[in-house]
C-alpha cells in the first residue's frame, strides 16, 4: 500500500516470433493509460501478462507497491475488460458481480453486491441474463463485477471495438466518469486514435512489442517522435527540408522550393535535414494572403483535390510540396472550394513540428 | 409463427429441383429408419407382449442392460471429460495421436473388442488375474464385464461430443473467471463445465444408446448375466421369432423413449436463453 497504482519496470517477454521489449511505466491511481498501437503491435499480450496469463522473461510488476510479478492472475485483483465484457452468459447479472465475493479473503470490507448494482445503476437487471442487455449495461455490470471482487487495477483491451461509433460514443463518456469515481489506475488498449485522445492521461505508442513514445495526448498528437507516429496519429503532412536560416528561435526550412517556418522549444542547428509535420487542422484556407497577419506560413497553393471526410472535408494542396488540410463545411462552402483552383494555406510557425533525420 | 413463414423469401414458394431430389432422398432413409422399427410394433400382439413382460428372465436381461448402461455413462464422464477437455484446451506433442486413439473402439469389430478384452480383463488376463486376486473383482460373466465391454464401445461417443462442447466455451470467459479470484479448479466447475454441459449431456446421452443397444462385445465377455440383446439373441435361438421379436419391441419401447426423452431434455434446456429479448 506504499505507493497506489501500478508499475511496470523492464517487461520482457518472447513468444514465438514475437517478443515484449523492455516495457517500463507507471500509472497513479487516478490515471488512464492508454497504449496505442496497430493490431499485431503486441498491446494484447502486454495485458495478459499484466494480468498474469504470460510468466514474463525479464522484469516486474508491481500493483500499490506490492510485487505480483510471479503470482497467479487469481492472486493479483486484476479487473480485465475483453471486447464486449464477456459476461458469462450461464449467470444473471446479481450473479456475475458475486462471482468473484466467495474467493476474495474474508474479512474484506468490499461493498456488498447490491449497493455495487445500485451505485451503477444495474439493480433493476440482477436478474437478466447478460444475452438481453444493452452495451451500456453491459459495461456496467463487468465494472461491478470488477468492483467487486476487489480489482486494484483495471485493464481495458479494446472493450468498445465492436460498437457502432453512436454507443462508442457513450460507453466511452461514461467509462472515463466511472474511472475518475473510482480512483482506480486503468490501462486501456486500442487502436483507435480518437478513442485514445478521449480517455487518455497518458498516451503509450506501442509497435513491435515495446513503446515507441510515452507522453500526453498532446505531446504525442503534436509532437509525434517519427514519421510513423506521425502518420498513425493523424497528422496528414509530413515533407523533408533543410534549415537553412535560424532567427529569434524560428527554423526557416527549405522544403523543394518553398520555406516552411517552425517555433519550438528546442530547433535543430542550421543544415540539418528534418522532417516537418503539420496536422490537418491547423491549416486554414483564404482567398487571398493576409498582410497583416501574424501567422508565418503563408502558402500560394493549387487545389488537388476535395474530398468528405465525415463531419469536416479534406483538401488536399500542392503548395511546391503537398499539403492536406481540414475545413469545416462553412469555409467549405464560402471559399467555394468544390470549383476553385488556388488558395493561400496558413499554418502558424508553432504548429509546425521538427522531426530530426 | 405465421409472420415468419408470410416473410420468407419467395424462394421457398417455389422449391428448386435440387431441394426437390434431396428431400426425396432424405426421406426415403428416413423411412429406412423409422420402417423396420415400426413394424415390429405392428406384428406384436399385446398378449405376446405381456407374456414375455411376466417372464423373469426377460425383466432382469432388460434391468441389466439399463444398469450397466448408466454405470458405463458415469464411467465415461469420469474418465471422458478430463481426455475431452485436454483435447479441447491444450496441445501436445503427440495429440494427433490420441485423437486418433479415442477413435480407435469405432474402426474395431465388436466380436473382436469382446475377445481382445477377454484376454485383458478375462479369468487369467493381464488386469483380470490380478485384480480378481487382490480385490475379488470379476470381469468374466459378470456385470462388471457387461460395463467394461459397454464402454470400449461407447466411449468414442462421450470423448468427441463433450470436446466440441468444451471447445465451444469462450477462452475469455475462463480469463475473466481467473482476474476475479477462481482458481483453476474453480474455473472449471463454475464455468467450463457448466457453459460445456450441452455438449457433454449429449455426449453422454449418445454413450448411453450405444451401451443399451451393445451386442457382439458383450456376449463375447460375459454371456451370462445376459443383458437384454443377449437374451433376445437366446430367444431367437431357442424359440424362434415369436417371444424375441415381442422382447425386441418391449425393450425398444424402453431405450427409445429413455433417448428421445434425454434428447428433449437436453433440447429444453436451452430454450430460455434464445428466448429474444423483451
Amino acid at each position: 500500500m506504499t505507493a497506489p497504482g501500478m508499475t511496470v519496470e523492464n517487461l520482457s517477454l518472447r513468444v514465438g516470433a514475437f517478443a515484449l521489449r523492455d516495457i517500463s511505466f507507471t500509472v497513479g491511481a487516478d490515471e488512464i493509460l492508454v497504449i496505442l498501437g496497430h493490431s499485431g503491435a503486441g498491446k494484447t499480450v502486454l495485458l495478459e501478462t499484466i494480468a498474469g496469463f504470460n510468466r514474463p522473461d525479464r522484469g516486474r510488476i508491481r500493483i500499490d507497491g506490492e510485487d505480483v510479478t510471479a503470482a497467479p492472475p487469481e492472486a493479483r485483483r486484476i479487473g480485465f475488460m475483453f471486447q464486449d465484457y464477456a459476461l458469462f452468459p450461464h449467470l444473471t447479472v446479481a450473479q456475475n458481480v458475486a462471482f468473484g465475493r466467495r474467493f476474495a479473503p474474508s474479512g474484506t470490507d468490499a461493498e456488498p453486491v447490491e449497493a455495487l448494482l445500485e451505485r451503477l445503476g444495474v439493480r433493476h437487471l440482477a436478474d437478466r441474463k447478460p444475452k438481453h442487455l444493452s452495451g451500456g449495461e453491459k459495461q456496467r455490470v463487468a465494472l461491478a463485477r470488477a468492483l467487486a471482487a476487489s480489482s486494484r487495477l483495471f485493464l481495458f483491451d479494446e472493450p468498445l471495438a465492436a460498437l457502432d461509433a453512436r454507443s462508442r460514443d457513450q460507453l466511452r463518456r461514461d467509462l472515463k466518469e466511472f474511472l475518475r469515481l473510482a480512483s482506480v489506475p486503468a490501462v486501456y488498449v486500442t487502436h483507435d486514435q480518437a478513442e485514445a485522445l478521449a480517455l487518455a492521461d497518458t498516451i503509450a505508442v506501442m509497435r513491435q512489442g515495446s513503446f515507441a513514445q510515452v507522453g500526453t495526448p498532446s505531446a504525442i498528437f503534436n509532437t509525434p517522435a517519427d514519421a510513423e507516429i506521425a502518420a498513425f496519429v493523424g497528422v496528414e503532412t509530413v515533407v523533408e527540408g533543410k534549415v537553412v536560416a535560424l532567427t529569434d528561435g524560428v527554423a526557416r526550412i527549405a522544403v523543394n522550393g518553398a520555406f516552411v517556418h517552425a517555433a519550438g522549444a528546442v530547433m535543430p542547428p542550421v543544415g540539418a535535414r528534418v522532417l516537418a509535420c503539420i496536422r490537418p487542422e491547423d491549416v486554414a484556407l483564404a482567398v487571398l494572403p493576409q498582410r497583416d497577419s501574424s501567422v508565418r506560413n503563408q502558402f500560394p497553393a493549387r487545389v488537388v483535390a476535395t474530398e468528405s471526410a465525415g463531419l469536416l472535408f479534406k483538401i488536399a494542396l500542392d503548395c511546391g510540396f503537398p499539403l492536406v488540410a481540414y475545413v469545416s463545411k462553412q469555409s467549405y462552402l464560402e471559399l467555394d472550394l468544390a470549383n476553385r483552383r488556388e488558395a493561400v494555406a496558413s499554418v502558424k510557425a508553432t504548429a509546425v513540428h521538427l522531426i530530426a533525420r | 409463427m405465421s409472420a415468419r413463414a408470410s416473410a420468407a423469401p419467395r424462394a421457398a414458394h417455389h422449391p428448386r429441383g435440387l431441394t426437390l431430389a434431396f428431400a426425396f432422398a432424405a426421406g426415403l432413409l428416413l423411412a429406412f429408419i423409422v420402417l423396420p422399427l415400426a413394424n415390429l410394433y405392428g406384428a406384436q400382439s399385446e398378449a405376446s407382449l405381456a407374456r414375455v413382460a411376466a417372464m423373469a428372465e426377460v425383466r432382469s436381461a432388460i434391468l441389466l442392460s439399463l444398469g450397466a448402461a448408466l454405470a458405463t455413462t458415469a464411467c465415461a464422464a469420469l474418465l471422458g471429460v478430463p481426455l475431452a477437455y485436454l483435447l479441447a484446451r491444450t496441445s501436445f506433442p503427440g495429440k494427433p495421436v490420441v485423437e486418433a486413439i479415442v477413435d480407435l473402439p469405432l474402426a474395431v469389430p465388436h466380436t473382436v473388442v469382446g475377445i481382445a478384452l477377454l484376454f485383458v480383463f478375462g479369468r487369467t488376463g493381464i488386469v483380470g488375474a490380478p485384480l480378481e486376486q487382490w480385490t475379488g473383482l470379476k470381469f468374466w460373466g459378470t456385470a462388471a464385464g457387461v460395463v467394461i465391454a459397454m464402454l470400449y464401445v461407447s466411449v468414442p461417443y462421450a470423448v468427441n461430443a463433450a470436446r466440441v462442447g468444451l471447445e465451444g466455451v469462450d477462452e475469455r470467459l475462463e480469463k475473466v473467471a481467473r482476474t476475479l479470484g477462481a482458481g483453476r479448479w474453480a474455473v472449471f466447475f463454475r464455468v467450463t463445465l457448466p457453459l460445456g454441459a450441452r455438449g457433454i449431456l449429449t455426449g453422454l446421452a449418445l454413450t448411453f444408446a450405444r451401451s443399451v443397444s451393445e451386442f457382439g462385445a458383450v456376449i463375447v465377455l460375459t454371456y451370462y448375466p445376459m443383458t437384454a440383446p443377449v437374451k433376445i439373441y437366446d430367444l431367437f435361438l431357442q424359440s424362434g421369432l415369436g417371444d424375441s421379436s415381442a422382447m425386441s419391441a418391449l425393450y425398444l419401447a424402453i431405450t427409445l423413449s429413455l433417448f428421445i426423452a434425454s434428447r428433449y431434455l437436453f433440447r429444453e434446456r436451452r430454450e430460455p436463453e434464445s428466448m429474444p429479448a423483451r
